[in-house]
C-alpha cells in the first residue's frame, strides 16, 4: 500500500511538472472566468497562438470555473507571483473591481477583456459590443427577408447581459421592417435546448422564414430540428459568435445563412500587452470590429460590419 | 380510486394523467393533439430516459450515480473522435465507446463496493474526473466534422453514416431512432432488474445490505455490476447525444444527472433503495417529458418555467410519498 | 393514576385486523400480563396505550376520563412509558445522550450540560446496569446491554404506567433476573405494569392477572391463582402443547459433517475446535458476549480476520466466500432477523428466494413458476401465514418473519445448519413448530449447531452441549446429563 502511495505521488509530481514548463522573461497572468464555453476556449487559444510568436513572453492561464471568488483569488495570486501584466476576462463587474483595482494600484498593468469592471482602475479595456452586433444582425436579416417575414428568436440566457443585448439590439435592427418575431424561447446558450424549443416552434407554426439564435450552436440545434421535420429548406438560420469550428463551419457547409462574429479579442490583448510591456502607450478603450460570415464571403475571411 | 392510489404505479399514472390534462387545456392551438408533438417529446426524453434507466439500477442498490451526465459527455466526445476524426467504422466506434463507459462505471463501482466509499462521493469524483477527461481529449472544443490541422486551418469530413442512422426517424417518419434505443434500453434494464438473479440481488442489497450479506449475496461483485451497467448505458446515451448533435460536445450532459434522478424519484423509486423499478421510471420519464413539452409549446418564459417545474416536481414527489 | 379501561378497541393495519373490539380493564398498581401468540395483537394493545398507534374504533379510559394519545410525548406527559421489543436507539450517541434524548439538560438553553447529563444518566442506570459507563457509544454495546439502557430510559420518565413489550427477548437469564427485581421494585412504588410477553415462566413470576389474546380478540382474563400452564397454552393456541422436556432424540453420531479446527479471531475467539455428525444437534451455551454469534459468523465466512479451518461435509472451506460455503452445504440462521435475516421492505418472495439463486434460474432468467412452487411448498410446510407472497416482510408478525428466515435456508437443502437464537421473540406456537423442524432436520441427517440463551431449549433439543465463555470452549456436557444449574455454573465460570 505504501509503495502504491509513493508511486502515485511521484506520478502526480511528474504530471504537475510537465504542465508547468520553465522559461521566463515577461510573465503574463491570464484569468479566464469560465472555460466551459467554446467561445472562451477560443479566446484562450487566440491568446496562446498570438503569444507563441513572441518567445519573450510566457502566459500563465487560470480558469475560474464560473466562480467570482475563485477569480478574485487568481488576481491576488498573480500579484503575489509578481507577474508583469494581467489579462482578465471577468465573470462579473462588482466582485472583481476591487482585486483588479488593487493590482493596478500596485503598478501592474491590467487588460480587461470582454466584460467591464466598475471604475477606472485598469490599463485597457478590449471588447466587442453585443448590442451593435445584434442590431447589425437585425438590419442584415430584414434586408435578407426583403423587409417582411416570420422570425423565431432563440435567446441566450436572458439573465446575462450578452443575451439581453443581443435581443434588444436585434429588435432595434428589425424595427421599421415588417419582420415579426412569432416565437421566442430561452435556450440558455445550449444546443439541445435550442433543438427542443425549435421543435415546439415547428409544430406550432407552419410558416417560419428565419431563425435568429443568439449563438451558433443554438442556430445549429434549430437547423437539426427543422431538418428532422423536413423543413430546413423553407427557412434560413442565423447565429452569432462566428468561431472557426462552429459558426464559420456551419456557414461553409450551408447550414447557416450567416454568422456574426463576436471577436474574442485574444490576439488584440497580446498585441496591446506587448505595447505596454515595451513601454509604449496603449489605447484605453479598444472596441473590436465585428465581421459577418456568409457563404459568399467565408473563404475571403468575412466582411467587416460598419462601425 | 383508493386502490389506485395505494400502489406507486397508480400514483405515478395519476400524476402523468394530471400533467397531460394540463396539456389538453393549454394545447397551444391544438399543437398538443398532434402526433409530431408527442414524437418530438419522446425524442427529447430519449437521452434522459437512458440515463434514468442507468440511475434506476444504481438507486435500487441504495446508491446514487452523479457521474451519468459527465460520462455521457465523455462518451459523446470519445465516440466522435473514434468515428469522425479517426475514421473508425460504426461497430468498433460503438463498442469502444461502450467499453469506456463500462470501465468508468466499474471503477466507481469498485471504489464503492470494495473500499466502502459512499456512492455520493465516489461518483462525484467520477463526475468531476470524467468531465475533465472529456475536455482534455477534446481540448475543450466540440469534436465535429470540422477537423483542425496543425497549421490552424480547417478541413471538413463527411458525417459518418452511423450518426445519420441514429439521428434520424424511421417508420414513416413517426419515431426517432434514439427513442427506439431508449425503449430497447428500458426493456433490457427491466429484464435485468426483474427477471434475473443479479437484478434480484440488487434489490436485496438496497433493501438490507447486511441481510443480503448473511444470505451469501456477493456484495462488491453486484455493486460493481450495477455501476458498470450504469456506465455502459451512459455511453449509449452519449452515442445518442453525439449522433443527434452531429458532434461530440465535452460539455454535453451537464446537470443531466439531476434530471435523471428526478425522473426515477417521481416515478416512485425510493432513494433509500430496495423498492421501485423500471416500470415506474418509464412513468417518471413521461411525466417530466410532457411537463417540459407543454411548457415549451406554450412558450412559457424561463423564470416561470423554472418555478413551475420545481413546484410540479415537489408536488409529484409529495404525491408519491402520500401512500407510504 | 387510576384504572386503565380499554373499551371495544379496534385497530386495523391495511387489510388485516390487529385488534377486534377488545375490552379489558387493568387495575391501578397491578402487574397485568398480556399474552398471546405473535400476531395476536398484544403488542398493538400496548402500543395504543403508549401513544404509538391510534385506535380505529373504541375508547381508552384512564381513571374515568377518555384519552386519545396522538403521539408518544403526549402519552409520556400523561405518565405512560414503554420499553419496546424493537431496539430503538441512536447507535452513534452515547448511553447518556440516548437516556436523556428529548430532555437533554442544557446550559443557557443551548449548550449541552455534560456534567449534569452524566450525573442524571448514572442515576437512571444505577438500579439497572451500574457497570455500564454512560459515556460509551450505544453501538459498542451488546443487544442485551442496549435493552437494559432502554429499560432505564423508560423507567427514568417517572411514569405511573409502564408498558414492557417482550423485554426479555434478547436478555440472558441473569439479566432477566435483574429485570424482574426492578419490576418488583417498581410495583412496590405503586407503578402499574403492563407486561406483554409469551413466556409462561416469567408471566407466572410477575403477573397479578393475565389477559390472553388470540387473532385480535380477547380470549379471557385470569387471575394469577387461576392460571396454569395448560390453561394458558390452550387459551393462546387453542390446543395443548408437548412439554419441552419430552423433546429428546436418541441416536448416536455417525458421519462427521462439520469439523472446526483452531478457529480463532483476534480479540473474539480463541482456538475453537468442534465436530458434529449427521443427525446430531450440538448446543452452544454461553452468556451474552461469550462469542457464540461471533463464532457462527466466522464459520460462515463473514469475519475476514478469522483463522482456522472449517470443513463442511468433506469440503475444506477456508478462503471460500459465503456463497462458496453455502454451496458446500452450510446454512446460517442469524440471531437478528430484522438486521441480518430479512430485508423487511422487500416482499416475502424476494426474501425467500435470495439464498437459492441456482434453483430459481433457468438459463439467465428467473423461473417464476419454479420459484412460486418452492415458495408455496416451504411456506405450507412451515405454516407461514401471509396475505400474499408479494407483501413486504415487514407486514408479517415476528413469528412468521422468523419462519421465512428459516424457510429461505431450508430451501437450500443444506447439510449443516447453524441456528443462532432461532426462537428469539416468537410465540409459543411458532416456537414449538420450529423445535419440531429442528428435530426433523436432524432426523433427516443434517448436523445442527444450536446457539440459544434459553437453557430449556438447549437441554430439550441437544445431544451434546458445548459451553462457551469469553471466546473459548470451557466444557462439554452430554445432553441427557446436563442440568440448568451445571450449565449456568460453567457459563458464568463459578
Amino acid at each position: 500500500m505504501k509503495v502504491h502511495m509513493l508511486s502515485m505521488m511521484v506520478f502526480a509530481l511528474c504530471c504537475i511538472s510537465s504542465v508547468f514548463p520553465q522559461s521566463p522573461n515577461y510573465t503574463i497572468g491570464m484569468s479566464q472566468c469560465n472555460l466551459g464555453e467554446p467561445w472562451r476556449v477560443q479566446m484562450n487559444a487566440d491568446i496562446k497562438n498570438a503569444a507563441q510568436a513572441h518567445p519573450e513572453i510566457r502566459v500563465m492561464f487560470k480558469d475560474a470555473q464560473n466562480d467570482n471568488l475563485r477569480q478574485s483569488a487568481h488576481i491576488d495570486e498573480f500579484v503575489r507571483a509578481g507577474v508583469n501584466l494581467i489579462i482578465v476576462s471577468p465573470k462579473e463587474a462588482a466582485p472583481l473591481t476591487k482585486p483588479i483595482s488593487d493590482a493596478y494600484k500596485k503598478g501592474i498593468p491590467v487588460i480587461v477583456l470582454d466584460r467591464r469592471i466598475l471604475g477606472n482602475d485598469y490599463t485597457c479595456f478590449i471588447g466587442a459590443d453585443n448590442k451593435k452586433i445584434g442590431k447589425a444582425a437585425g438590419k442584415w436579416i430584414a434586408a435578407l427577408l426583403g423587409g417582411k417575414g416570420t422570425i423565431v428568436e432563440l435567446k441566450g440566457l436572458m439573465t446575462s447581459t450578452p443575451g439581453q443585448d443581443r435581443s434588444s439590439g436585434f429588435r432595434e435592427g428589425i424595427k421599421g421592417s415588417r419582420c415579426k418575431i412569432i416565437f421566442e424561447a430561452d435556450m440558455k446558450w445550449l444546443e439541445p435546448n435550442a433543438r427542443k424549443e425549435m421543435e415546439s416552434a415547428l409544430s406550432r407554426f407552419p410558416q417560419i422564414d428565419l431563425v435568429y439564435a443568439h449563438n451558433d450552436p443554438g442556430a445549429h440545434g434549430a437547423y437539426l430540428a427543422a431538418k428532422a421535420a423536413g423543413r430546413e429548406g423553407t427557412m434560413k438560420f442565423v447565429g452569432i459568435d462566428g468561431l472557426p469550428q462552429e459558426g464559420r463551419m456551419y456557414v461553409k457547409q450551408g447550414i447557416l445563412a450567416a454568422s456574426f462574429e463576436y471577436p474574442t479579442g485574444g490576439r488584440e490583448a497580446i498585441e496591446t500587452a506587448l505595447q505596454i510591456l515595451g513601454g509604449k502607450k496603449a489605447a484605453r478603450e479598444i472596441t473590436l470590429p465585428s465581421r459577418v460570415f456568409t457563404k459568399d464571403n467565408i473563404d475571403k475571411g468575412g466582411e467587416a460590419l460598419p462601425q | 380510486m383508493r386502490s389506485l392510489l395505494r400502489n406507486p404505479v397508480g400514483r405515478a399514472v395519476l400524476s402523468l394523467v394530471l400533467v397531460c390534462l394540463v396539456g389538453v387545456v393549454f394545447n397551444a392551438d391544438g399543437t398538443f393533439f398532434r402526433w409530431d408533438t408527442h414524437r418530438d417529446m419522446l425524442r427529447l426524453v430519449s437521452v434522459y430516459g437512458i440515463l434514468a434507466a442507468a440511475s434506476t439500477i444504481v438507486i435500487i442498490t441504495g446508491g446514487i450515480d452523479l457521474s451519468v451526465g459527465s460520462l455521457l459527455g465523455l462518451s459523446a466526445v470519445c465516440f466522435s473522435i473514434f468515428s469522425i476524426h479517426r475514421g473508425w467504422g460504426a461497430i468498433p466506434s460503438v463498442l469502444a465507446t461502450l467499453c469506456i463507459g463500462a470501465v468508468c462505471g466499474s471503477i466507481s463501482g469498485g471504489v464503492i463496493g470494495r473500499f466502502k466509499i459512499q456512492p455520493f462521493i465516489a461518483t462525484l469524483a467520477m463526475m468531476v474526473f470524467a468531465r475533465g477527461f472529456a475536455k482534455y481529449i477534446s481540448a475543450g472544443q466540440k469534436i465535429s466534422t470540422a477537423v483542425q490541422s496543425t497549421d490552424g486551418t480547417f478541413s471538413y469530413v463527411p458525417v459518418p453514416g452511423i450518426f445519420d442512422f441514429i439521428g434520424t426517424r424511421i417508420w414513416g417518419d413517426n419515431i426517432a431512432v434514439v427513442t427506439i434505443l431508449m425503449i430497447v434500453v428500458l426493456f433490457a434494464a427491466w429484464v435485468f432488474l426483474s427477471q434475473t438473479v443479479p437484478g434480484r440481488e440488487l434489490y436485496a442489497i438496497g433493501g438490507n445490505e447486511e441481510a443480503a450479506r448473511f444470505s451469501g449475496v456477493p456484495i462488491p461483485k453486484n455493486i460493481i455490476i450495477a455501476y458498470a451497467i450504469s456506465g455502459l448505458l451512459c455511453a449509449a446515451a452519449g452515442i445518442a447525444q453525439a449522433a443527434q448533435e452531429l458532434q461530440g460536445d465535452p460539455e454535453a450532459g451537464a446537470s443531466y444527472e439531476l434530471s435523471a434522478i428526478a425522473m426515477v424519484v417521481i416515478g416512485g423509486t425510493s432513494l433509500r433503495g430496495g423498492t421501485g423499478g423500471i416500470h415506474l421510471t418509464v412513468l417518471g420519464i413521461l411525466i417530466i417529458g410532457y411537463l417540459e413539452k407543454i411548457l415549451s409549446i406554450n412558450a412559457v418564459g424561463e423564470e416561470t418555467r423554472l418555478m413551475l417545474t420545481g413546484a410540479i416536481i415537489l408536488a409529484a414527489v409529495l404525491f408519491q410519498k402520500k401512500g407510504d | 393514576m387510576a384504572d386503565i379501561h380499554f373499551d371495544t378497541i379496534t385497530k386495523r393495519f391495511g387489510g388485516t385486523v390487529a385488534l377486534d373490539a377488545v375490552s379489558l380493564t387493568i387495575r391501578e398498581g397491578e402487574c397485568h400480563a398480556l399474552m398471546g401468540e405473535n400476531g395476536a395483537g398484544k403488542s398493538t394493545l400496548g402500543k395504543i396505550l403508549a401513544g404509538i398507534h391510534r385506535p380505529d374504533g373504541g375508547t381508552l379510559m384512564i381513571g374515568g376520563s377518555r384519552k386519545i394519545f396522538h403521539s408518544v410525548p403526549e402519552a409520556r406527559a400523561a405518565g405512560i412509558g414503554m420499553v419496546y421489543q424493537e431496539l430503538a436507539s441512536c447507535p452513534d450517541l452515547s448511553i447518556a445522550e440516548n437516556l436523556l434524548l428529548g430532555h437533554t439538560p442544557c446550559r443557557w438553553g443551548l449548550f449541552v450540560d455534560r456534567r449534569t447529563m452524566a450525573a442524571e444518566s448514572r442515576d437512571l442506570l444505577h438500579g439497572i446496569a451500574p457497570e455500564l459507563d454512560v459515556r460509551r457509544m450505544m453501538h459498542s454495546l451488546s443487544v442485551a446491554q442496549r435493552q437494559l439502557v432502554q429499560i432505564a430510559a423508560a423507567i427514568g420518565t417517572r411514569a405511573g404506567i409502564l408498558v414492557f413489550d417482550e423485554p426479555t427477548s434478547s436478555l440472558a437469564d441473569a439479566e432477566s433476573k435483574r429485570l424482574f427485581a426492578i419490576i418488583a421494585d417498581l410495583r412496590k412504588r405503586g407503578v402499574t405494569i403492563v407486561y406483554v410477553s409469551h413466556r409462561l415462566p416469567e408471566v407466572f413470576e410477575l403477573a397479578d392477572s393475565i389477559s390472553v389474546l388470540r387473532d385480535g380478540r380477547l380470549v379471557g382474563t385470569l387471575s394469577r391463582s387461576e392460571a396454569t400452564d395448560d390453561v394458558l397454552v390452550r387459551m393462546m393456541i387453542g390446543r395443548p402443547l408437548l412439554s419441552e422436556t419430552e423433546i429428546r432424540k436418541e441416536g448416536g453420531p455417525s458421519k462427521i459433517l462439520l469439523e472446526v479446527r483452531g478457529l480463532s479471531s483476534p480479540g473474539l475467539l480463541t482456538s475453537l475446535s468442534l465436530s458434529a455428525g449427521a443427525g446430531e444437534i450440538v448446543g452452544i451455551a454461553g452468556l451474552v458476549g461469550a462469542g457464540r454469534s461471533e463464532m457462527a459468523r466466522a464459520m460462515f465466512g463473514l469475519d475476514a480476520a478469522s483463522s482456522g479451518t472449517v470443513t463442511i461435509a468433506g469440503t475444506e472451506t477456508s478462503g471460500l466466500s459465503v456463497r462458496g460455503r453455502m454451496k458446500a452445504g452450510l446454512a446460517f440462521i442469524p440471531e437478528d432477523r430484522k438486521l441480518q435475516g430479512l430485508a423487511l421492505e422487500l416482499s416475502c418472495r424476494r426474501n425467500f428466494s435470495l439464498t437459492i439463486p441456482e434453483k430459481i434460474r433457468r438459463l439467465c432468467f428467473l423461473d417464476h413458476h419454479r420459484e412460486t412452487a418452492l415458495l408455496t411448498a416451504f411456506f405450507r410446510m412451515l405454516g407461514i401465514k401471509t396475505s400474499s407472497p408479494d407483501a413486504p416482510a415487514s407486514s408479517l408478525s415476528g413469528g412468521n418473519q422468523q419462519k421465512i428466515v428459516l424457510a429461505k435456508w431450508l430451501a437450500r437443502d443444506a447439510r449443516v445448519f447453524i441456528l443462532d437464537e432461532p426462537t428469539r421473540g416468537i410465540d409459543v406456537g411458532a416456537k414449538s413448530s420450529i423445535h419440531t423442524i429442528i428435530r426433523e432436520l436432524a432426523a433427516n441427517g443434517a448436523a445442527i449447531l444450536l446457539i440459544s440463551s434459553e437453557l430449556p431449549e438447549l437441554l430439550g433439543l441437544s445431544h451434546r452441549i458445548i459451553v462457551m465463555r469469553q471466546g473459548e470452549f470451557v466444557g462439554e456436557v452430554d445432553g441427557t446429563l446436563a442440568t440448568q444449574e451445571s450449565l449456568l455454573r460453567m457459563m458464568s465460570g463459578l
